[in-house]
């Protein structure tokens, strides 16, 4: 038996130090998937720290069959969809205020500190433009981009079925390259003969 | 080649061939839309996770304990609600009945006693009359007119039974 399901055994024994374990060893990941979904970091905190009261409160009903970080990053998942959908309802704009808040800093121990740079500002414009996803497309392609969940642990996270998840991202992915190229032009090419008329 | 192949070679995020690969660069050189595609890929493929402010689990023990008293002391609330208003229904609903004890113990007494009797007395007939239906019934249907009707009933108690059964799927864990 591995180290985690222990923990997670034990916990649902009610030994709270081994929830913390669980909650240290997942941090990072419940975290990112926030602060990816929401975009700020005090929002992430919140929604983190809700997702492993959740997972607690609820830990009885884990099935031991599910990988642990996928049903955890599963909780958290449908909780920053709900957040975003209060969000939108309450009319409040995330762009203006949001574009602000501090993302990743360059590494200072990066060997090329420019291009660091550089894939620092992609980074942080990606953030930009994941924000003008709908919510469950946002969290495919977080989960499939940073956590590398394969798209039947998404479609099982999400209660999506896999070729729900497969269409989903490949709309989000589009829709993000038009977002890209909105904000990147580039000069039109000139047609060649023997491609598509539309390009 | 159209372009379809390429966008979905893009899409799809697997790896390609040597020959696919010179094959969708020479693509991405014309063609905006996919070039579009493979630099959000590019990007999507340079992030990064983002860990949480120093002391997160200290952070989450407080907001734990935090919880937990809430909730204790919203079980200690409710149940002295539920008590009290217990209490206070009780009260409403006894004190005319008290009142009557208090002024008279005597007739409250024999009030009580006359009333036991009178359901001692209630139960005895019912007794006696559901024991002479009873012996009605079983005279008036024959032995064998009693097995049929027992065959049909447990027949469609297994109908039943395996109909539930085919439309009952066991619930999905969370």
């Amino acid at each position: 038996m591995d180290e985690e399901l222990t923990w997670v055994l034990q916990a649902q024994h009610g030994n709270d130090e081994a929830f913390t374990k669980l909650v240290e060893a997942y941090q990072t990941h419940v975290y990112n998937l926030c602060y990816r979904m929401l975009g700020e970091a005090e929002s992430a905190e919140d929604a983190a720290q809700e997702t492993f009261l959740r997972a607690y409160q609820h830990l009885h009903r884990y099935d031991q069959k599910r990988p642990f970080g996928t049903w955890l990053l599963s909780i958290a998942a449908h909780y920053c969809i709900d957040r975003l959908r209060r969000r939108k309802f309450s009319m409040i704009s995330m762009d203006a205020d949001e574009d602000e808040n501090t993302l990743e800093l360059p590494d200072a121990d990066a060997p090329n500190p420019e291009s660091e740079m550089m894939h620092s500002e992609q980074r942080e414009h990606l953030q930009g433009l994941l924000k003008r996803l709908d919510g469950t497309d946002r969290a495919a392609i977080v989960m499939r981009y940073w956590h590398d969940c394969s798209e039947s642990e998404i479609a099982e996270a999400l209660h999506l079925t896999v070729s729900a998840v497969k269409s989903r991202l490949h709309r989000a992915r589009r829709e993000l390259a038009g977002l890209w190229q909105d904000d990147h032009p580039q000069p039109k090419p000139e047609r060649r003969p023997h491609e598509s008329p539309a390009f | 080649m159209n372009h379809r192949p390429f966008e979905y070679w893009l899409l799809e995020d697997q790896p390609l061939t040597g020959e696919q690969e010179r094959e969708l660069q020479a693509h991405l050189r014309g063609c905006t839309s996919c070039a579009a595609i493979a630099e959000s890929n590019l990007a999507l493929h340079s992030t990064r996770m983002v860990s949480p402010a120093e002391g997160f689990v200290s952070r989450f023990e407080i907001h734990l304990a935090r919880q937990r008293k809430t909730a204790r002391v919203r079980q200690i609330f409710g149940a002295l609600i539920f008590v009290l208003a217990g209490l206070a229904l009780l009260y409403w609903y006894a004190s005319p009945f008290i009142r009557d004890v208090m002024s008279s113990p005597a007739g409250w007494i024999t009030s009580v006693v006359g009333y036991l009797l009178f359901m001692l007395t209630s139960l005895q007939v019912l007794s006696e009359l559901s024991r002479v239906s009873f012996h009605l019934v079983l005279d008036f249907v024959s032995p064998l007119g009693w097995f049929a009707i027992l065959f049909l009933v447990s027949g469609l108690g297994l109908l039943e039974a395996l109909f539930i059964r085919r439309f009952v799927r066991t619930p999905q864990g969370v």
